[in-house]
């Protein structure tokens, strides 16, 4: 095995571990970890907008190419940096509104396509297509399905009062959105547990002779230092309270 | 026994962290290996690339960042794994900058098994800023958004993409993703203007939230979750990591539950205990011996206790300090 | 003049950006798509410029903490320490990462870091579904029994003990869970498209920032 690989999982080992930790209390393994995925993770991002963005997206284009007409844009993005400079930072919203215009103008005809007709379209299909068939489990779906659509719009409806008719639709609305916020705390057990269940897979797998007991050595370790800073602090606390009487 | 139903309700926290650690731990060392049923939604992204004839554009957005790898890597490395089978032309990109370095890792990992060549067979094209406006840049021109690829070669050049102008060139698109960008993005700012077909691959947190798409035909197939992870590496016939930790999930699912029916049951018989319905035209209450309004998800410590100043950390919340997303 | 290229003139790039964008959609012309072409490419530079934004928001706070001295500024240190290390060794590797020093550091580090940070949150669903996840009411009992039978039902020990509870969490996410995102979506949906129109006509202006 390489020795970059070997180092390698003694410090992924580690600074899992170091993370893991949170669970018994903050702690300065926990804020070291924290703090360093915040500094990795900034570095790796400036690396990657150097890479892919400046060099590949305008250095190659401008200078490769010829094409000199991206320094507006590239301008434009330099406009955006004056934020910082509060006696310019009006310049800034030049850019903003080119981004939020352009953004806000794409999105209304897709979203009105794809999210409102699509979908209404979808909820009506298969009631349409019915026609003389008996009313089996399809027909009692597609009900179902129109009369959770319908109620739960109801219910978001807040700009007429809530009574009567309106009332007993919004209450049904309430209870499709029950199941559905059931559903989704379900998957989302699913999901959370996955992330357990991924961190715990290479801490096993750091754990086996191959990589010498990473997973273990670095347990001991962390769990004595937890229990000296336990015991530094809870001196530090009566040390203090004594000074104080 | 109300008493003791009490005093398991203010259990340390920690005590069930440890329960959860162990029903994580045991199965992954001791796996038992039960049957996973495929589900209908997985088996038509299968279908779809199983009908795609050699040669075919496979497009796959590996959108998201190391926070999702535990159940979305397994779904791309059986993705590929199928694709290459197929003798697909893969082209890989990601719309998430941390996810840059997985997205590499996982496509030349599984195409250097297969003995693929990059630029031949497969492509990586990197990441590239913007979420949506990247799929309408790739939708109007491949060339432009992405004028070189992730190793700095010029994409006009690379023989596997010859032909693709596109994304109308490309013949299925599938987008694995940990949120927004993600397939949600692809469908209304891709799909819907360029007609591709698109399939979806997504964490757990956020499938629920895509069937109303898969109803529609919007998107093709969803695979969702580790869950989702298995059932594709069933039908591929390969034992990856989604099958891995399926015991695991079927461990931790059950504890949960057994802690949630415990919580009730102890509410039950805990003292001042009333059950009624939510009526939202009804003023808010701000706390009296019986319970607080609403269909509550708990956000107090005790079923019968009013509202008073905290001096403690919230045992629900936990303490001030505590990661929470 | 300062009024309008302060306030005016931004107002106006918004409204031309967004109704002439808008209006692309229906235009198929090869002057209209070439114009999304390049305003798209555009919006990518741009965009990449604005990402530095955020990284010189979080050096300017840890710079501060560094620089007054207050409690816990050595971790403050380890972020800008970190960042500088990652971004040195990233430029020695050209911006590649299979066998440079930068996959080393993504590997070893951030997949650890960043994987470990989110999997707490599976022990803390667990605390939190103990302490407080209660049938208070006849909704909250709904959720309940419907977030029981989908982690019961989708996992393989509850369909291997009771066959029918895949089929059953099937048909609750493909049916009663669907109608109510379905409506959740066409609702969220309606309020961002007037959303977008109140910013494209100027009445939303939070994206300006500051006063005028």
């Amino acid at each position: 095995m390489a020795t970059s690989v070997f180092i390698g999982a003694w410090v992924a080992a580690g600074l899992t571990l170091f993370m893991f930790s949170f669970l018994y209390k903050d702690n300065p393994f926990f804020r070291f970890g924290e703090h360093l995925y915040v500094g990795v993770s900034m570095g790796y991002t400036i690396v990657r907008i150097h890479y892919d963005v400046m060099m590949k997206s305008l250095y190659g284009p401008v200078v490769q190419e010829g094409k000199w007409w991206l320094l507006v844009p590239a301008l434009l993005g330099l406009l955006v940096l004056t934020r910082f400079v509060p006696k310019v930072s009006w310049l800034s919203r030049i850019s903003f509104a080119v981004i939020v215009g352009f953004g806000s103008g794409v999105a209304i005809p897709r979203i009105i396509s794809s999210n409102i007709l699509q979908q209404v379209q979808g909820t009506l299909k298969p009631l349409l297509n019915a026609g003389s068939s008996r009313f089996g489990m399809a027909e009692l779906n597609a009900l179902l399905i129109l009369t959770g659509v319908l109620t739960v719009l109801v219910y978001f409806f807040f700009s007429i009062e809530h009574k009567g008719a309106i009332k007993i639709a919004a209450r049904i609305g309430i209870y499709f959105l029950m199941v559905y916020f059931g559903a989704a705390f379900g998957y989302t057990v699913m999901a959370r547990m996955s992330l357990v269940i991924g961190r715990f897979d290479d801490l096993i797998l750091f754990a086996s002779r191959d990589y010498a007991y990473a997973s273990l050595v670095l347990l001991i370790l962390v769990t004595l230092g937890l229990l000296l800073w336990e015991r530094g602090s809870t001196k530090l606390t009566t040390g203090g309270q004594r000074r104080s009487s | 026994m109300r008493g003791l139903a009490g005093k398991l309700l203010r259990l340390d926290r920690r005590a069930i962290f440890v329960l959860i650690a162990l029903a994580t731990l045991i199965p992954l060392l001791y796996p038992v290996g039960l049957p996973i049923r495929v589900s209908p939604e997985v088996k038509r992204v299968y279908d779809h690339i199983e009908s795609l004839p050699a040669g075919s554009v496979f497009l796959l957005s590996l959108d998201f960042d190391p926070a999702s790898k535990p159940e979305l890597y397994p779904m791309a490395v059986a993705l590929l794994n199928h694709a290459f089978r197929r003798d697909l032309r893969v082209v890989t990109m990601t719309l998430w900058v941390t996810g840059t370095g997985m997205a590499e890792k996982v496509v030349s990992g599984v195409a250097s098994e297969y003995g693929k060549r990059r630029g031949l067979d497969y492509a990586f094209l990197g990441y590239s800023p913007g979420g949506a406006n990247v799929i309408i840049n790739m939708g109007q021109d491949l060339n432009a958004a992405f004028p070189a690829d992730h190793y700095g070669e010029r994409t006009a050049d690379l023989p596997v993409l010859g032909g693709v102008r596109s994304l109308r060139q490309v013949n299925y698109v599938v987008s694995l993703a940990a949120g927004t960008p993600g397939v949600e993005s692809w469908y209304v700012y891709g799909k819907e203007k360029y007609g591709f077909e698109l399939g979806g691959g997504v964490t757990a947190v956020i499938a629920p939230g895509l069937y109303p798409f898969l109803d529609t035909g919007q998107i093709n197939g969803l695979i969702g979750g580790l869950r989702g992870a298995a059932e594709y590496e069933i039908l591929i016939g390969m034992k990856g990591k989604g099958m891995a930790g399926m015991d695991a999930q079927s461990a931790t699912h059950f504890i949960i539950i057994g802690l949630i029916l415990l919580c009730n049951l102890f509410y039950v018989l805990a003292p001042g205990t009333v059950v009624r319905s939510f009526d939202p035209s009804a003023p808010l209450r701000t706390g009296s011996a019986q319970d607080g309004p609403g269909p509550s998800t708990g956000l107090r410590t005790g079923p019968s206790t009013p509202l008073r100043p905290r001096t403690e950390p919230d045992e629900v919340t936990g303490s001030p300090d505590e990661v929470t997303r | 003049m300062t009024l309008f290229l302060r306030r005016t003139l931004p107002l106006l790039l918004t409204f031309l950006f967004g109704v002439a964008f808008a209006a692309q959609y229906y235009i198929p012309h090869p002057v209209s798509e070439g114009a999304l072409t390049e305003i798209s490419v555009w919006l990518r530079i741009i965009l990449g410029f604005a990402m530095i934004l955020g990284i010189a928001s979080l050096c300017q706070v840890h710079y501060a903490k560094i620089r007054t001295r207050v409690a816990g500024w050595g971790y403050s240190l380890v972020v800008y320490l970190s960042m500088l290390i990652t971004v040195a060794v990233g430029f020695w590797a050209g911006g590649q990462e299979t066998g440079t020093g930068l996959g080393w550091i993504y590997t070893y580090t951030l997949l650890a870091l960043q994987g470990t940070m989110f999997s707490i949150l599976g022990f803390f669903v667990a605390s939190a579904a103990f302490r407080a996840f209660r049938a208070r009411s006849k909704e909250a009992t709904v959720l309940l029994v419907a977030a029981i039978l989908m982690m019961f039902g989708r996992v393989p020990l509850g369909e291997y003990l009771v066959p029918a509870a895949g089929p059953v969490a099937g048909w609750l996410l493909n049916v009663l869970s669907l109608a109510a995102r379905r409506g959740i979506i066409i609702g969220i949906s309606l309020g961002g498209i007037a959303t977008s129109i109140k910013i494209i006509f100027g009445i939303e202006r939070s994206y300006l920032g500051g006063r005028d």
